[in-house]
């Protein structure tokens, strides 16, 4: 089928909590380079997915192969070490920190200055954390923040806070990036930068993988889409395929419509 | 404000001030003045330590004095062993650092409200094994130890010839050190990518983690290090004091951490010192001043500061200023 190389592969992933099969036989593939969507009704196990993915959950059963490695089970920081990183359906920022200590935090698994060097302030640890703050203030100016450095991640407005997330995810210089639901409450403007934005990060050579409701966004951007309903993959494909299956709109419409 | 009280300057400022005190109370023929400073300073000390767990991690420790206990007592019993006093203070710190990475590890997967009980307990454990442990600790009679004056030399000097004989001025030097040393650690770490896990993990947890830290790791790292902080003060009021008793690691003195650091403004150094100044020297100084029948108002004292703060300055007297870069670039 597809000659490239898939960066992801779910091979019959589940995550079960006691009888409850939050996620259940769900195989797919993204490849380097793209933009995929996941959707599907309320419920559906997406954020679920997610977090199976990213370490948060150990999973019940299946494999998840990420750039060649299996990975389900392996501690959330090491998955972000080995290269995904995330943001969240409700926001989760530091929100005490500055908007580019926040970002300076992403970088964590990129850097290794520890106890002694920073005790001592050695040459290396201070070229370590210049590095680091050039970095995170080139990933402010990339989300459109690079005025909004020294204020307090509370203090943003909404979509701002959206993009610090974005920008934070970013410092841990991930191969695949998720965004959970990342227009959520966003007004058109809003969502409309945050799609440019996608685009960009694309751009950057990072494979993008996100939740998604507005049908007008995943029609804008995604290359593929994938459809969960009560946590099995229902459908997948080019977005405008999706869209016209009628297993997809039973599932959001129910059987009727369809 | 903020810039001023984390400036260099100021700093130096703070430590020659910090110096002086032993001169002003001979001045004012007032030397209790300088016990006041040493006790407000091992505060300082273990307050520091505290805050890199309560402060920076945001785990609750109510036990933290158990940790000043376990490097009084090593001192003590390691001084009567005829172990020289450095070493002695050196093997103590070790000894507490251990324990506390032993403890942390098997405690540390609590949270919040169920680790603050966990240590209390353990502090109540603590204190309780000192009590009864007759044939190290000679139980509630306490322990001798033998006099130590490290900075007897100074009196060589004529300006401080009084030094020789006031083993509270010694120890007085010697903990200012210690306290201006703890807090240059505290500033380094906090600006560093250490610190800023640290704060990252206690303003949310699972963002730290899939931000990339390992929050196991680092919640241990600053359970341990506080250790540092609470063995060497132990070890200096060992020393200092040279006699040391259960009496002396009660609940209350955690309580009192614990207050100084949520008043001072959690993570904040200069918060912090300034909290140990204000709810551990004020009491002792009204201990000293006031007639026998008001002492017992200090802890009205006590209940009115705090009742204030929670109304009118729930982040603390100087919550920390997060680090602010210059992004005019």
């Amino acid at each position: 089928m597809n000659t490239e190389r898939a960066l992801l592969e779910v091979r019959d992933l589940a995550q079960h909590f006691g009888g409850l099969k939050a996620v259940d036989q769900v195989t797919l593939s993204i490849r380097a380079g793209q933009i995929a969507a996941l959707i599907g009704p309320n419920g559906a196990g997406k954020t679920t997915f997610f977090n199976v993915l990213t370490g948060v959950y150990p999973g019940t059963r299946g494999e998840i192969y990420f750039d060649g490695s299996p990975i389900r089970g392996r501690p959330a920081h090491e998955i972000v070490a080995r290269g995904i990183a995330r943001t969240f359906q409700n926001i989760r920022l530091f929100s005490d920190m500055s908007a580019l200590e926040n970002v300076m935090v992403g970088r964590h698994a990129r850097s290794r200055e520890f106890l002694l060097g920073p005790l001592l302030r050695t040459a290396a640890f201070r070229a370590e954390e210049a590095e680091i703050e050039a970095r995170a203030k080139e990933l402010l100016a990339f989300v459109g923040l690079k005025a909004q450095g020294n204020e307090r991640a509370r203090n943003l407005s909404y979509g701002a806070q959206r993009r610090l997330e974005v920008a934070r995810a970013l410092a841990s210089e991930p191969k695949l990036l998720i965004l959970d639901e990342p227009t959520a409450g966003m007004n058109p403007t809003e969502s409309a930068d945050l799609v440019a934005l996608v685009r960009r990060v694309r751009e950057r050579g990072v494979t993008v993988l996100l939740i998604e409701h507005q049908m007008r966004v995943v029609m804008d951007v995604c290359d593929r889409v994938f459809v969960l309903d009560y946590g099995v993959k229902i459908a997948e494909g080019a977005p405008r395929e999706v869209t016209a299956n009628p297993r997809v709109i039973e599932a959001y419409l129910g059987q009727e419509a369809a | 404000m903020k810039g001023l009280l984390n400036s260099r300057r100021t700093q130096w400022v703070l430590l020659a001030a910090a110096l002086s005190l032993p001169f002003l109370a001979r001045a004012l023929e007032f030397s209790f003045l300088t016990r006041v400073g040493g006790v407000v300073g091992l505060l300082m000390l273990l307050s520091l330590g505290l805050n890199v767990t309560l402060g920076y991690v945001g785990l609750f420790d109510l036990g933290f004095i158990a940790f000043y206990a376990v490097g009084a007592y090593a001192t003590a019993i390691l001084m009567r062993a005829h172990v020289a006093a450095p070493l002695a203070v050196v093997l103590a710190v070790a000894l507490t650092v251990v324990i506390r990475f032993l403890l942390g590890l098997t405690i540390l997967r609590l949270r919040g409200d169920y680790l603050a009980v966990v240590t209390m307990g353990f502090g109540e454990i603590a204190r309780l094994t000192f009590n009864n442990l007759d044939a190290l600790t000679n139980g509630p009679k306490g322990l001798q130890v033998r006099p130590w004056r490290p900075l007897s030399f100074l009196g060589a000097w004529k300006p401080l010839e009084f030094v020789r004989k006031e083993s509270n001025v010694q120890f007085y030097f010697l903990i200012v050190a210690a306290v201006f040393l703890a807090a240059e650690a505290s500033r380094r770490l906090e600006d560093s990518r250490v610190g800023r896990a640290w704060v990252a993990i206690r303003e949310d947890e699972v963002a730290a983690r899939l931000s990339g830290i390992p929050v196991r790791e680092y919640k241990l790292l600053a359970f341990t290090l506080s250790a540092v902080f609470a063995g060497l003060a132990g070890a200096l009021f060992a020393l200092w004091d040279q006699f040391v008793t259960p009496e002396s690691f009660i609940f209350w003195e955690s309580i009192l951490l614990v207050a100084i650091v949520v008043l001072g403004g959690m993570g904040s150094i200069v918060g912090v010192l300034l909290g140990a100044l204000i709810l551990g020297g004020i009491p002792l100084l009204m201990e000293a001043t006031l007639s026998p029948q008001w002492i017992d108002y200090r802890y009205l004292f006590f209940g009115i500061i705090l009742v204030l703060m929670t109304l009118f300055r729930p982040q603390g007297l100087l919550p920390s200023a997060r680090r602010e870069a210059e992004l005019s670039s």
